[in-house]
């Protein structure tokens, strides 16, 4: 069978449609519109396959819209073609499209702004683009204003600025921790404003002769100067520390590199409409030439992502995964203090992989649901307390475990808890949240096990650190050591750091011997970091908010998280000591630990409830009295109480070998005879009348 | 198996030739709304050419302080005004090629996740009060094509006017009536009333 080639349908005129038979098209396996590629003599032409308006087989009918250049001009005519020269393509989908834009003459081109190409080149691709969606950028939506500013700018207004006289800004420095983002702002910026990126990785410039690397950099900015004369270009240095450290007294090769640079950026003129973005996380070890105004005129700060930011950031994750109805967004970015960008996105992976365990075992729906979060918030650690010193894995504590001290437990959660849960309330008082608490009591007394409690009833992020950790043999060691932690501590706020056993890590000015120790050397560093003049401006997160007392009427879950934002930005610290007279006075006032809490021994009622609490696991015998016992523990610390059980256990084993089903009384009061309490009363005399 | 996935399909397609029709008499009331526009567009470059024909200087009305100046920018004035009025009417354009565009890829989307459900068979039958499916779906694809291309042109006139080039000005009214093609306006409303008694059979 051959296949008769008529002229086509005036109607089909431009429609890239290719009319036969259905019979033929179903022989070749073709939908309507499928793509069809023809060879006929002289060329072929891409066609979309369609069947005839009558149904009839046998006759062919092609429109000319993609074709060889011949056809065009030479349409063939009065021929047969054979079905064989008939191939169904495959359709893949379309992932970039690149366009040239060929104008009619020089006058147009001289007159019409890219702009306005651009818009008639993407009105014209309207509907090719369909599956065409960008994911946004959670969190970010500030600073890529303020990039695309920077960028759009010249571009659309290139007299305006000319007529102020001012050269546009030209270099932007993007910094902040690793993983937050910056790379892919600028990828997605760019991408936004239709600009072409040039990107340069520090260590792939570097070369290996003498004199390699400056060429490179010299020929990057060529490609990026040329891309700039079709439209709108950024060149984009990525991981800018390693291509531009500080420059040092020798003759190092890294040396020639950063002047090369600079000379180049000075070097750009007025006409080279490129932006240089620079990104890093090590600011300060890049050459302090480069951070000069007329190279890089901004610098960007992108922090640790505050709460809200978090939540936006984890509402763009969440929006292509299929997640159950339980999965309280808020509630996660609650939970993820200190985590960035990168973190977050490692949550939402993990919790897919347990989503996915799991149905693998139980054919079910994909969905991912809440406990996958949980499971997922356990393995992904926060990257900003990554290789911190104080990283510590808690054991939820629940008050209930600790036995007595109501009035103590009360005044932590004041100090701790309320603010975290009820922000507005405090905004309302117009209080503010405690800088830090002292807890002190005798040994024994459950100090540390309050602050873990503490620290599990909240979702604040928690530090713990101990003399160990601090202590160096290097001079000033120490001291970096500890303004690190607060670094950390204030990059994922609200967090509490915990100092035990305070009086060892840092003394007293006043009562020791050598002046300058390190212990009244860590003790300024410490009252610098908890009084001091402000923040570092590399640790500025999100943008500065302000509490408005009226405003619009927004949703109140809403405002209760930025209220919260607002008032826990700050560390926390708690110190715990049992020699409170050791500690120097300046770190007692009110404004560093105002809060000083007496963790008392504990009286009868307090004794009671702790033999209650450690003999909860034990099976006691009927006849046990804890009240006698309770009664004749005076001066026993929580610590004994417990020490106390555990030896009456210990005797049941002996005694009655390892067959013991239950603990008498009369092992209680052996082991009570055995031991001596742990405090004195001269002891609790001279805490009690301890002073501020 | 294919009669529920033909049935939603018909129903997108009832759906797309029911909001196209709106469009359309959206589209020619927006069109003859702009008719006028091009014309006073045109008499404005006439009398702005007027204008710089002529030497006042050499008139009675040098007496008049700046006048030339002063007649130039009411001139540019009425010919701002004119501009984002016709601005106005191209965004009413704009909306009705988005919707049709947005219709129109929807169906064609529904089409080819089941096309290899539907067999030709199928999507060529036609019946007495229904056209086939391949017919609807090119009738469809043909109109969004029309839009696109009647927006595009007409858009690329206005925005590459420029103030200080008269005669492109005055050509515009011109060049505006040349774009109009009244045998695709004809398919369209032919396509409508072929379609007239598959929309109502729901």
């Amino acid at each position: 069978m051959s296949l008769r080639l008529l002229s086509v349908d005036p109607s089909d005129r431009g429609s890239q449609r290719c009319r036969l038979g259905p019979g033929l098209m179903s022989a070749l396996g073709l939908g309507l519109g499928s793509p069809l590629l023809l060879s006929v003599p002289g060329g072929s032409c891409l066609c979309t396959a369609w069947p005839r308006a009558d149904l009839a087989e046998g006759f062919l009918q092609i429109d000319l819209k993609c074709s060889s250049r011949n056809l065009i001009f030479h349409p063939p005519s009065h021929v047969c073609l054979d079905p064989g020269q008939l191939t169904p393509v495959p359709c893949p989908k379309l992932k970039h499209v690149k366009i040239t834009v060929v104008v009619q003459s020089v006058d147009f081109k001289k007159h019409t702004p890219p702009r306005l190409v651009h818009e008639l080149v993407k009105d014209m691709l309207r509907g090719v683009c369909r599956g065409h969606h960008t994911v946004p950028l959670g969190g970010l939506d500030e600073v890529s204003a303020s990039l695309r500013e920077m960028l759009q700018l010249p571009l659309l207004y290139p007299g305006t600025l000319s007529s102020l006289g001012v050269s546009c800004p030209r270099g932007v420095l993007l910094q902040g921790p690793p993983g937050v983002g910056k790379t892919l702002l600028v990828r997605r910026v760019v991408g936004e404003v239709g600009a072409s990126l040039v990107v340069v990785r520090g260590p792939e410039v570097v070369g290996t002769h003498p004199g390699e690397s400056e060429e490179k950099l010299r020929a990057v900015f060529e490609q990026a100067r040329s891309a700039a004369e079709e439209g709108p270009c950024v060149l984009f240095l990525d991981e800018l520390d390693s291509l531009c450290p500080k420059r040092t007294g020798s003759s190092a090769p890294e040396n020639r590199l950063v002047a090369q640079l600079l000379t180049l950026m000075d070097g750009m003129n007025q006409s080279d409409r490129f932006l240089i973005v620079g990104a890093t996380n090590r600011p300060d070890s890049l050459d302090p030439a480069l951070r000069r105004p007329g190279r890089f005129d901004r610098e960007v700060i992108i922090g640790a992502p505050t709460l809200q930011q978090r939540k936006d950031i984890l509402s763009v994750l969440c929006a292509r995964m299929p997640v159950g109805p339980n999965v309280d967004i808020a509630e996660l970015a609650q939970r993820t203090t200190g985590y960035v960008g990168a973190d977050l996105s490692a949550i939402c992976r993990e919790a897919a992989m347990h989503a996915i365990r799991e149905n693998s075992k139980s054919s079910g729906e994909q969905v991912v649901g809440m406990l996958h979060f949980q499971e997922a918030l356990k393995a992904v650690r926060p990257s900003c307390l990554r290789g911190s010193l104080g990283r510590t894995e808690l054991c939820p504590m629940s008050w209930d475990q600790i036995g007595g001290l109501e009035e103590v437990k009360l005044k932590l959660k004041q100090s701790i808890e309320w603010p975290m849960l009820y922000p507005e309330a405090f905004v309302r008082l117009g209080l503010c949240r405690p800088r830090g608490l002292l807890l002190y009591g005798p040994p024994g007394c459950a100090k540390t096990t309050l602050v873990k409690a503490a620290a599990g009833s909240t979702n604040c992020a928690f530090l713990s650190v101990s003399g160990a950790d601090l202590y160096s043999p290097y001079v000033g060691d120490s001291e970096k050591a500890l303004a690190q932690l607060f670094r950390q501590a204030r990059a994922c706020a609200p967090c509490i750091l915990f100092l035990d056993e305070i009086d060892s890590l840092i003394g007293s000015r006043s009562s020791s011997q050598t002046p300058n120790s390190v212990q009244t050397r860590l003790l300024s560093v410490l009252l610098n970091e908890m009084d001091g003049i402000g923040l570092k401006t590399l640790e500025r997160r999100g943008t500065e908010k302000i509490l408005q007392a009226e405003g619009m009427e927004e949703n109140s879950t809403q405002k209760q998280l930025e209220c919260q934002e607002v008032c826990n930005k700050e560390v926390m610290v708690v110190a715990a000591t049992n020699r409170p007279d050791c500690l120097d006075s300046a770190l007692l006032r009110p404004g560093r630990l105002d809060q000083i809490i007496f963790v008392p021994p504990p009286d009868h009622q307090a004794r009671l409830c702790i033999l209650r609490v450690c003999t909860q696991s034990m099976p006691v015998g009927a006849d046990v009295c804890l009240e006698e016992l309770a009664a004749k523990t005076e001066l026993y610390s929580g610590a004994d109480l417990e020490n106390l059980c555990k030896e009456a256990a210990l005797l049941a084993l002996q005694e009655e070998n390892m067959e013991a089903s239950t603990i008498k009384h009369t092992y209680f009061l052996r082991s009570l005879s055995h031991m001596r309490p742990s405090l004195t009363a001269q002891q609790i005399q001279s805490y009690q009348t301890h002073p501020r | 198996m294919s009669k529920p996935i033909l049935l939603s399909l018909h129903q997108g397609l009832r759906k797309s030739f029911q909001s196209l029709e709106n469009n359309q008499k959206v589209w020619e009331s927006v069109l003859a709304d702009c008719i006028p526009l091009m014309v006073s567009l045109g008499n404005l470059a006439e009398q702005s050419r007027a204008l710089s024909n002529i030497q006042i200087s050499n008139t009675p009305l040098r007496d008049f302080p700046d006048l030339e100046e002063r007649l130039r920018f009411k001139l540019q004035l009425s010919t701002d005004t004119v501009l984002e009025k016709l601005n106005l009417n191209m965004s009413s354009l704009q909306s009705v090629r988005d919707s049709v565009t947005n219709q129109v890829s929807a169906v064609v989307q529904l089409y080819e996740q089941n096309a290899d459900s539907l067999d030709l068979l199928t999507v060529t039958e036609r019946s007495s009060t229904g056209p086939s499916v391949s017919d609807m779906l090119e009738w469809l694809v043909n109109a969004e094509r029309h839009f696109r291309q009647q927006y595009l042109r007409r858009k690329t006139l206005l925005q590459t006017l420029r103030p200080d080039d008269l005669s492109l000005l005055e050509s515009a009214p011109k060049r505006w009536k040349s774009l109009e093609s009244p045998s695709a306006e004809d398919e369209i409303r032919d396509t409508l009333c072929k379609v007239h008694f598959f929309i109502e059979s729901q």
